[in-house]
This record gives structure tokens, sequence and C-alpha cells, in this order.
């Protein structure tokens, strides 16, 4: 039967960490059972890469280290290893222990538990009770996006990446090209900033809108990463909450609550209609529309216009 | 949680210098302590003993188990914490600052998590570096937030003025709260006692809360799978089919639905259930010319009244087709 590939990273991590030389490929095949069973020379020298990149992404520093024969070898030096010394009390723990169960995604959930069990292995406290809630919130981040872990990983690793994008209003797809800085989630939603090569700019994506499958490129960033990436500025604007202007309109009484929530002013005008002046951003004349008979608009002419457009598509057969 | 080679190589690593300094650990403890099942906690220990410096050398780890206790007969120095991964650092940091920023948090919480933020920053050293590169916020109504927390470790009954957007209503409801929860937006799931019913509220449109003198009395329940997601419709919910242009694709991503069927303009035919059509005139209402409800007719009918009664304040009359 074939060795788990677990026991096999054990094993090689087991060696790395505990040789105070550098071990060489023939070493390690020597010491390693399923390394032996491997077979061809192609095989273990396959398998041998792929385990050194899964340790080095749970966080092993690898060292390449050639000798006096031109021989290759490899060690894992404890000093830059170990975890600096780190003391957290219970509290500490038992927040941690919260905000370590945010993660509904699978990759990122794993992450969590992991580090919680290096830190419980580096001595810290376990908390009274696991299951004590301090708080009686469950935050939870969702992930839904399938786009989100590869461009994890890109933005982690600085790589290019192409995919396909439908924009809001856009029938088809169409490729983009980005270097990938940073994602963010916003009311639930995941979004990406970062350099657009084609159109020469930094733009922000919604993760939902990219299509099929995000693929890496080869080469490195060819623009600066900014210290400061204002994704949520962007978002926000698109979701109308940066008003530049503002509206007048007639509500009739007792409806439209979200609307006078934000009103900056509200009067009566009697016969069951109120005037307010509200924030006008990007928008808003779709979200008037949605009140129907109970919102006219007075001012400013352009929404005027556009609301009655809109009231018209309806309207019609 | 499913295993995987990564995750079980992970929590082995950690598992060997935790048992080098814990001689006959409880094998309970340890998985507690873990956050695993026994069951995994014991098939790590099936693999421990395969696992050493030289199998040939004999030079294996001789850590055994008898169900209870667990003994490490060798144990070495080479079992000695590890630093944290990129991601590792990644997850739990970004986590723990999104979570600092919950305004219902309570005070000494926020502390301790600021805390051990800090303390794992400089711990994790320049792979915490990465965590830059994601960020969360969590939306929160501050007050609201508050009063429900208190509700809820109180065990106190609410009184509500709770906005309903399918309706463009205020109500008012008493309701015993079960639990908040943080998805995007924050919520509170309640048993209301108006309509004897659980019930999901969005703390965004609680336009007013008050804390009732009354002790909650939600029945038992089973607390709902939120991985499915929010909006759970029922196979006998009533069908409602949209059809949207290019410009109302993003019905498709902000409403649950059963099929989103492409069309050759660019558009989508999009169904879905909802226990209330009439909750979605607002949605007609919305897409103007970039869709239309398609069925149910009287659902179709009452958005078109609803825009020629809106027509006649602006004094525009409805012309044909021009």
């Amino acid at each position: 039967m074939a060795i788990a590939k677990a026991e096999r990273l054990m094993n090689l991590a087991l060696c790395l960490l505990g040789t105070r030389r550098p071990l060489s490929k023939r070493e390690l095949r020597g010491s390693i059972e399923a390394y032996l069973e491997a077979g061809s020379d192609d095989a273990f020298n396959r398998m041998f890469e792929r385990d050194k990149d899964d340790l080095r992404e749970l966080g092993l520093i690898i060292e390449t280290v050639e000798n006096l024969d031109g021989e290759t070898g490899y060690l894992a030096r404890r000093d830059s290893n170990r975890l600096p010394p780190i003391t957290l009390d219970a509290e500490e723990a038992a927040a941690l222990g919260l905000a370590a169960k945010v993660w509904q995604q699978a990759r990122l959930a794993g992450a969590a538990s992991g580090a919680l069990q290096k830190l419980r292995a580096a001595g810290m406290p376990e908390a009274e009770d696991a299951y004590e809630v301090h708080s009686a919130l469950e935050p939870r981040i969702p992930v839904h996006e399938a786009a989100f872990e590869p461009l994890m990983l890109a933005c982690r690793d600085r790589r290019p990446v192409t995919f396909d994008y439908r924009k809001g209003n856009a029938a088809t797809p169409e490729q983009r090209q980005v270097e990938p800085w940073t994602l963010e989630c916003w009311r639930g939603h995941w979004y990406l900033a970062g350099w657009d090569r084609d159109r020469g700019a930094e733009r922000v994506f919604r993760l939902s809108r990219i299509t099929g499958r995000v693929r890496s490129r080869a080469g490195a960033f060819t623009t600066e990463v900014p210290d400061v990436v204002t994704v949520r500025e962007t978002v926000e604007s698109w979701a109308g909450e940066t008003a530049t202007r503002t509206a007048l309109i007639r509500l009739r009484t007792g409806a439209g609550y979200p609307l006078r929530s934000r009103a900056v002013s509200v009067r009566e005008l009697g016969n069951g209609w109120d005037e307010l002046e509200i924030p006008y951003g990007h928008g808003l004349d779709a979200w008037l529309v949605e009140f129907g008979p109970d919102v006219v608009v007075q001012e400013p002419a352009d929404l005027r216009a556009d609301v009655v457009d809109r009231l018209r598509a309806v309207a019609k057969d | 949680m499913a295993t995987n080679a990564i995750d079980q190589t992970r929590r082995m690593l950690s598992l060997v210098t935790y048992l080098r300094e814990r001689p006959g650990a409880h094998v309970q403890d340890v998985a507690r302590a873990f956050g695993i099942t026994e069951d995994e906690l014991i098939s790590d220990l099936d693999v421990l003993p395969m696992c050493g410096t030289s199998f040939r050398g004999g030079d294996l780890l001789d850590i055994d188990t008898d169900g209870d206790r667990i003994w490490w007969h060798n144990p070495d120095d080479v079992a000695e914490p590890l630093r944290l991964a990129a991601d590792e650092a990644t997850a739990l940091l970004v986590a723990a600052r999104a979570v600092a920023t919950l305004p219902g948090l309570r005070e000494s919480d926020r502390q301790a998590l600021l805390r051990a933020t800090a303390k794992l920053e400089t711990a994790a050293g320049e792979v915490g570096a990465a965590s830059s590169r994601l960020s969360v916020t969590f939306e929160s109504e501050g007050g609201v937030f508050a009063d429900v927390d208190r509700a809820i470790s109180e065990r106190r009954r609410l009184w509500l003025r709770y906005y309903s957007p399918a309706r463009d209503e205020l109500t008012e409801r008493e309701v015993d709260p079960i639990r908040l929860f943080a998805v995007g937006h924050t919520y509170m799931e309640a048993w209301c006692r108006s309509s004897e019913d659980r019930r999901t509220f969005r703390l965004d449109r609680v336009a007013e809360i008050r804390l009732l003198d009354e002790p909650a009395a939600p029945p038992e329940l089973e607390l709902r799978d939120l991985s499915a997601g929010l909006v759970q419709p029922a196979a006998e919910d009533p069908e409602v089919v949209v059809e949207v242009g290019p410009g109302g694709r993003w019905v498709a991503e902000y409403y649950p639905h059963d099929s989103a069927e492409e069309l050759p303009d660019g558009g989508l035919r999009i169904a879905l259930r909802t226990p209330d059509p009439a909750s979605l005139r607002r949605l007609a209402l919305r897409l103007g010319g970039e869709g239309r409800i398609v069925s149910p007719p009287e659902l179709a009918r009452s958005a078109q009244q609803a825009a020629r009664a809106a027509l006649a304040a602006y004094d525009e009359p409805v012309r044909a087709e021009a």
C-alpha cells in the first residue's frame, strides 16, 4: 500500500529539522521509506520537489547548500525555523480562538487552526471552557467566489494574473491583465484592487463578476504597489454613498423610512406628503423608482428626467 | 473538518512539540487543545510512530497510546515550536483585525484581541507583512448591536420598530433574541412573538429598539446552518421568473435563484422562489428598461400600475412606443 502523503511530509520535515549538516537527496531517499518505494528516479525527483514546496507552504525555511563535491544538500536550520517567544494570557488566547473561527474558506480556516496549534504547542494557555462565548456575536467571513483562492495567492506572491471579467452592464466578459494588490471584503462581497495593464490604471474588480479561471502570468509587477490601496472608497462611490449633491423629493407620509433616515432635512407639506432633501450619489434614480408612486422627484432636473425614463420603461407594455 | 495531508502534517508537527512537554497527556485534553476530534488525534498517533529521521536506523518516534493517555518513550529535541507560515499569519491576523473592528464587541474582548494581534505581528515577523494584502470590514450598527448583545446575555425580550423593504413599512414587534451573527451585514436571529416564528433581522433596518423587562423565552430551536446561505427559500414557495438584459445581470448576484439561463442578447432568464412575490414589485420598478417580470402576471401588472401612478404626478402621459 502506498505510504500516506502526510507521513512522507512529516518524515521529510523531521529529517531536515533534525540534521546539523545538509543532507543530500541520496541520503534523504535512503532515510525515508516512501522515497525508497518511489520506483524510478524521475518519480522520486518529482515527489521530492513537490514535498519541499508543501513544507515551505507550511512555513518551513529549507536551505539549499552545495558541498565540496558539488552535491546539493538540504537542511532546515533550527534557529531560522523557531517561533520567536510569544506569551499570551488566557483572555488573549480566547480572543484569538474566536477570531480563528470566522473563516468559511477551507484554506484559510485550515491555516488559522494551524496557527493556533503552533501557538498552543508554544504554550498558549487554554480557555477554561473552549466554547465560552464572550460576546453573543458569531462573525463569519463568507467566501463564495471561486476566484478568491488563486487571487489571494497571487496577491501574496505578487504574481500578475489574467481573468475574464464581466462588467456590471456588459453582455460578455472581457479578458483583463491585472497586477493584483489587495483583496477586501465589504458588506459580504470580495473586491480586488490592482493595476490593470491594458488600461494602464488602478482598477477595482468585484470577484463575483470574474468568470472562468484565474491564470497566473510569468514575470514580475511592472508598477510599484502603493502603500495605501483604497478599495472601500471606490466601492462606496459605486454604491452611491459618496454624494456630491443633494436632491429634493416629495415623499408620502409614513413611506420610505430609509430615505428619511438619511435625509438632510424633512418638512411636512400636509395632504399626506413630506418634502425631503437627500444626498444625491450614483444610483439614486434606480433606488427612488423602487418607491413607485410614493416618491416624486422635484430637483435636480437631470435626476427627475432619469426617474421619469425608468418609470416609463416599466409603464409601457 | 476534513483532513488533508497539508493540514495533518502541520498539526502533527505541533503535536510532537506539545506532547514533549506533557508526558502521559490525556487523549481527550489534547484533542480539545488542538480543536480536533479524538478520532482525528488517534489517526495522527497512528502515523507518528512511522516518522523519524531514519526508518532504517530505527530512529523513529516511539509514541503510543492506550486510547486514554499518550506516551512518548524517546522524546528528542527536534520538537521545537515552529515559526508561522505566511498563510497562517495572514489567516489569523486578518480575522483578528476584522473582529476587533466590530463596534458591538465588548471592550475587554477588544483590548485582549488588540494585545494578541500586536504580539502575533511581532512573532510572525516578515511573513506577517503579506496579511496587509487581505482585509475584511464588518458592517455593524453600534447602538442596536449593544442592546441586542445585552438582551441575549441577560435573556430579555426586545421591542423593535423594524423596516421591511418588501412592504416599505415599519412594523412594531416583540422578539426573543437567539443570536447575533455577521455575514457582511450584522443580523439577529430571534423568535418573533407577533408571528410566532423564527425571523432574521438585519440590524441596519432596526429603526428603534428597547429592552423589555420580560424574560426572553424562545422555544428550543435547532440553530440554522448559515453556511448554506442566509436566504433559504422553501420548495413550496411560488416561483417568479424575471428576464433581464445585460444591464440587469446583477439580479443573479443579489437574489438566490433556482436557475439563470443565458439569453441571446447577453441577458438572463432567472427563476427564483419567494414566499411573497409582491415583495418583488420593488425589483420590477428598479429594473426599468433593463428587465421585466415574466411571471406571475399579476406581479408584472402591479409594477406597471405603480409606474403609471407615479408618472401621473410628473404630468407625463404614457405615449405609445416612440
